[in-house]
């Protein structure tokens, strides 16, 4: 069975669509599956059917969940600089975490947020495919690793503050453990984006959409901006990843700012 | 004209020194992309492409994700992004797992565009510290690409080129300077 052959049939069965996702890197992870389970496409499937446990496995492991504390530090020190210091306390701000998996950006954010007292004025929802990764964002708990300690000193040091790790995390041995005042404040709810609408009926103000679309085909791309763009305010602000930039044909519906998309207003 | 439509290198760390060197003696009308896949050292995550841009006479892009693949440019596999190449010549990035401890992947780069350019493809692996790259190479033979591995006499690691002759029959072993002529050559 070949590879697409096998992505219409996965999709029949199980209505996740991988149809449109990026050839080579799916192709690999598919390769990488075949490998682990020592069943073939059709084996696959034929688990996929019966075993519900087997179907969600699969879905995560197609699917790429690497993800950091302050991933990019210079993203976030440019956030804060130029647009964080200047949003208004007296009205709610909504932020969106497209593809957040584990939640780590998620905090990252929130950390900045708080650094600015602005925990009660905001509104922070995050989705993402994968329920597991929604589960470990929910907990806040995660495996220490020493780039995420290393990312947030840096952020700091560059942006002047004076601010501890364990004002955010409590640690023990190997668990780093979000403080509760953090867990508390975001929505965690399960989307897949090649389907489904946004969760939530409200526009945002801020969407992180970093490292998720380049998952995807150029056409994807563009239907999946297109969801996005209807879900921001005008003069809303978009957050790709460091590698990505807006997909052909969309360039016109933002203004560039470094790597900062700002939303117009659709001129009709 | 060369019947080939793409070059790619990978190379570990210690390749660094070894590729501006290539990069400075390349022609400055040289035709074809050049797709550069390269281990970096943790703490250097950046700097990397501007200093290449110093000695080479073509362009170093490090290329965002979906960007098409052009003539005449070099294109250096971002810090911390796997780099693959699609068949219709734009490339994609993925964060997905090391390889040999390794983002790129050397086998991932060059697994992919054997699979885009098959026989239009020259594949060199230089200089490195582990195996990531060898089976990139042989997927590139596989596809009757035309392969080169560093002879591994001039190498300042062996074990990259080592692996790759361990596992396939390339078609040169060349010293820096005879892949340098080669490409020129193209
Ligand atoms: C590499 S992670 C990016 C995490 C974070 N944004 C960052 O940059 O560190 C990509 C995430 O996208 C999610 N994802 C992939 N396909 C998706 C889809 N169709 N709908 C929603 N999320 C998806 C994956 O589950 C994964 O958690």
């Amino acid at each position: 069975m070949e590879f697409k052959a096998f992505l219409d049939e996965f999709k029949n069965q199980t209505g996740f669509d991988f149809c449109d996702y990026s050839d080579e890197s799916l192709n690999r992870r598919l390769i990488k599956i075949q490998k682990e389970t020592s069943l073939d496409y059709e084996g696959i499937l034929s688990r996929v059917a019966v075993d519900e446990k087997f179907k969600q496995k699969i879905v995560e492991d197609i699917t790429v969940n690497t993800t950091e504390l302050f991933r990019d530090p210079d993203v976030w020190v440019g956030l804060y600089k130029k647009l964080y210091c200047s949003i208004p306390r007296n009205v709610t701000t909504a932020f969106w975490h497209i593809g957040c998996s584990i939640g780590l950006e998620v905090y990252s954010n929130l950390i900045l947020l708080n650094e600015l007292n602005m925990l009660d004025s905001v509104r922070v929802m995050a989705t993402d495919l994968n329920s597991s990764v929604l589960e470990t964002a929910k907990a806040g708990v995660y495996v220490y690793n020493k780039q995420f300690e290393d990312n947030f000193n840096k952020v700091f040091m560059e942006l002047g503050k004076n601010v501890r790790f364990d004002k955010y995390f409590d640690r023990d041995k190997d668990t780093l453990k979000v403080k509760p005042f953090l867990t508390a404040v975001p929505k965690f709810k399960q989307q897949n984006l090649v389907s489904e609408d946004a969760p939530f009926p409200f526009k945002t103000d801020f969407v992180f959409l970093r490292n998720v679309m380049i998952y995807f085909n150029n056409k994807l791309q563009v239907k999946i901006m297109k969801m996005v763009y209807d879900k921001m305010y005008d003069g809303a602000y978009l957050i790709l990843g460091k590698q990505e930039r807006l997909p052909l044909n969309m360039s016109g519906r933002f203004e560039a700012i470094a790597n900062l998309y700002r939303k117009n207003a659709l001129n009709l | 004209m060369s019947d080939y439509k793409a070059v790619v290198i990978g190379g570990s760390a210690g390749s660094f020194s070894l590729m501006l060197k290539m990069l400075a003696g390349i022609k400055s009308d040289f035709k074809l992309p050049i797709i550069l896949c390269m281990h970096r050292l943790k703490h250097v995550r950046s700097g990397i492409a501007e200093s290449m841009q110093i000695k080479s006479k073509l362009p170093i892009i490090e290329p965002m994700d979906k960007q098409r693949i052009e003539p005449g440019a070099v294109y250096l596999a971002p810090a911390n992004y796997h780099m693959f190449i699609e068949l219709d010549g734009t490339v994609s990035l993925s964060t997905e797992e090391m390889n040999f401890f390794c983002r790129p992947s050397i086998d991932y780069t060059l697994s992919s565009c054997a699979a885009a350019y098959r026989e239009k493809l020259v594949g060199i692996i230089l200089t490195g510290a582990n195996a990531d790259g060898a089976k990139g190479l042989k997927d590139i033979a596989d596809k009757k690409g035309y392969t080169i591995v560093q002879d591994p006499a001039t190498a300042e690691v062996d074990t990259m080129p080592k692996s790759a002759l361990a596992v396939m029959t390339p078609n040169e072993v060349l010293k820096p300077e005879g892949i340098i002529a080669f490409l020129n050559n193209l």
